[in-house]
C-alpha cells in the first residue's frame, strides 16, 4: 500500500464528511434550480400517500372540535355578511358615480392540508392542489379569516405553502383607515411586526391590516390582522407596529389559494 | 441492514404521527435525528454513518416535506452521523444517555442555526427558545423510545 493510499484510508472518514457537507451546501444554494425543483416535485407526488393515513386520523380525532370552530365561524360570518351586503350595494353605487375602475373578483380554489411538515416549528404546509388545478408559484394563500402564506413550490398534484410564521416571509401591508404602508414579518405565535411605517401616520390600536397594492404576489386588500401595539423607534423616523393575525396558524385545516389570470 | 431499515420505517411512522397529531405549541420532536444518532452511536465505521446521515437527510427533505430547504437535513444528519460514530470509540455503558442527549442538542442546535439564522443575529432569546424547545421535546421522546425499544441493550450488543 502506497503512502498516499495510507493517508487516504486514515482520513477517509473526514473526506466523506467533507463531501457530504459540500453536496448538502450545493443543494441548499441551488434550491431554486429548475431541475432540483422538478425532482422534488416528482418525489412529493410519488410519496404523498404516506401522509394520507395520518391526515385521516387527524381529521377523525379533531372532527368535533373542528365542527365547533366552523359553526362558530359560520355564524360570525353570516352576521358580518348581512352588514357587508348592505354596504356593498352602497359602495358599488358610489364607485359607479365616481367612475372608479371595477375590482376583479378573487379566483379562489379550496385546498386541504396534507402535511404540516416534519419540521421543528411549523413554517410550511403541504396542500393537495397543484399544477393541474392552475396553481402557480407565489400564489397567495388564505384561510377563512385572512392571509396565511404563499405557494413556494408546485408539483402536478401538490403544493408547498410558506406560512406567515416562516422567518423569511415578508408581505407589503397597509393599515386602515390611515392607509399607512409597511412591511410585515412574523415575530412569535400569532404576532407580527410591521416595519417601515412613517412616524407621522395616524395609527391606533385595533386598526385593520390589509395587503397593500405594492405587493407583487398578493392581491390588494386581503385581510391580514389587527394592530395590537405601536411604538416609536429611537433615532428613527419610523414607527414599529405590532399586529395580531386574524388566522389561527395552529388550527389550519382548509386553505384557499388565490389563482392568477382570470 | 434489515434491522436498520425496520427502525428507519418505525422512525418515519413516529415522525409523521408526531408531525400531524402531537405538536406542542408548534414544536415537534425530531425523531429522524434521534434515529441517526442512536443508530450511528454503535457504528465504528464513521464513513458509513456519515453517508447514512446524508441519505436519510435527503430522504427526509424530499419525502417527509421537511420545510423547503432541500439539503439542510442532509447537512445536519451527516454531521450528527459522523459525531455519533466517534462516540463508539470510547463508548461506555453509563454514559450512553449523556452521549445521545448531547448529540440531540448539537443536532437541534445546528438545525436551528441554519433555519433561524435571522433570529440568531436579531433575537437570541427566540432562537434559544426554538433550539431548547425542540431539543427538550426530542430528548423526552428519546427517553421513552430508548426505554420502550431497549435501545441501550441493542447498542451495547452491537458495539
Amino acid at each position: 500500500m502506497t503512502k498516499t493510499e495510507l493517508i487516504l484510508k486514515k482520513k477517509l472518514d473526514i473526506y466523506i464528511l467533507f463531501v457530504c457537507v459540500f453536496f448538502s451546501f450545493i443543494l441548499i444554494f441551488n434550491n431554486n434550480n429548475q431541475k432540483i425543483q422538478k425532482f422534488r416535485s416528482s418525489a412529493l407526488d410519488t410519496f404523498s400517500f404516506v401522509y394520507q393515513p395520518f391526515n385521516w386520523l387527524d381529521n377523525q380525532i379533531f372532527l368535533i372540535k373542528k365542527l365547533e370552530v366552523l359553526s362558530y365561524e359560520n355564524l360570525k360570518l353570516n352576521l358580518e355578511n348581512q352588514i357587508l351586503s348592505s354596504n356593498k350595494v352602497e359602495n358599488e353605487r358610489l364607485r359607479d358615480l365616481l367612475k372608479f375602475k371595477k375590482r376583479n373578483e378573487l379566483n379562489l380554489i379550496g385546498a386541504d392540508i396534507l402535511s404540516k411538515g416534519v419540521n421543528a416549528n411549523m413554517s410550511s404546509v403541504l396542500v393537495d392542489r397543484g399544477l393541474v388545478d392552475g396553481i402557480e408559484r407565489n400564489n397567495a394563500v388564505l384561510s377563512s379569516r385572512g392571509v396565511v402564506g404563499k405557494i413556494v413550490f408546485v408539483s402536478n398534484n401538490h403544493s408547498g405553502v410558506q406560512l406567515v410564521s416562516d422567518v423569511d416571509f415578508r408581505v407589503s401591508v397597509k393599515i386602515m383607515p390611515s392607509e399607512a404602508e409597511g412591511i410585515m414579518r412574523w415575530i412569535k405565535n400569532d404576532i407580527c411586526e410591521i416595519a417601515e411605517v412613517q412616524s407621522t401616520s395616524d395609527i391606533e390600536i385595533g386598526d385593520i391590516v390589509l395587503t397593500s397594492n405594492l405587493s407583487i404576489h398578493f392581491p390588494e386588500s386581503l385581510p391580514v390582522g389587527e394592530v395590537v401595539s405601536i411604538h416609536k423607534k429611537s433615532n428613527s423616523s419610523n414607527k414599529v407596529v405590532r399586529m395580531k393575525l386574524f388566522s389561527d396558524l395552529a388550527t389550519l385545516n382548509q386553505l384557499f389559494i388565490v389563482r392568477k389570470g382570470e | 441492514m434489515r434491522v436498520y431499515l425496520i427502525y428507519f420505517l418505525i422512525s418515519i411512522v413516529l415522525q409523521l404521527a408526531f408531525a400531524e397529531l402531537l405538536t406542542v405549541n408548534g414544536f415537534q420532536p425530531n425523531i429522524i435525528l434521534l434515529f441517526i444518532i442512536l443508530s450511528s452511536i454503535s457504528m465504528d465505521n464513521a464513513s458509513r454513518s456519515t453517508m447514512a446521515g446524508f441519505f436519510v437527510g435527503l430522504f427526509s427533505d424530499l419525502v417527509l416535506f421537511n420545510g423547503f430547504y432541500l439539503g439542510l437535513s442532509s447537512l445536519v444528519f451527516s454531521v450528527c452521523g459522523y459525531l455519533s460514530s466517534q462516540v463508539s470509540f470510547n463508548f461506555a455503558h453509563r454514559n450512553f444517555d449523556l452521549y445521545w442527549l448531547i448529540l440531540v442538542f448539537v443536532g437541534s442546535g445546528l438545525y436551528s442555526l441554519f433555519r433561524y439564522d435571522f433570529f440568531f443575529f436579531n433575537d437570541m432569546i427566540f432562537f434559544l427558545k426554538n433550539w431548547f424547545s425542540v431539543s427538550i421535546y426530542t430528548s423526552f421522546v428519546g427517553f421513552l423510545i430508548t426505554r420502550a425499544f431497549r435501545v441501550k441493550q441493542l447498542v451495547l450488543e452491537d458495539a
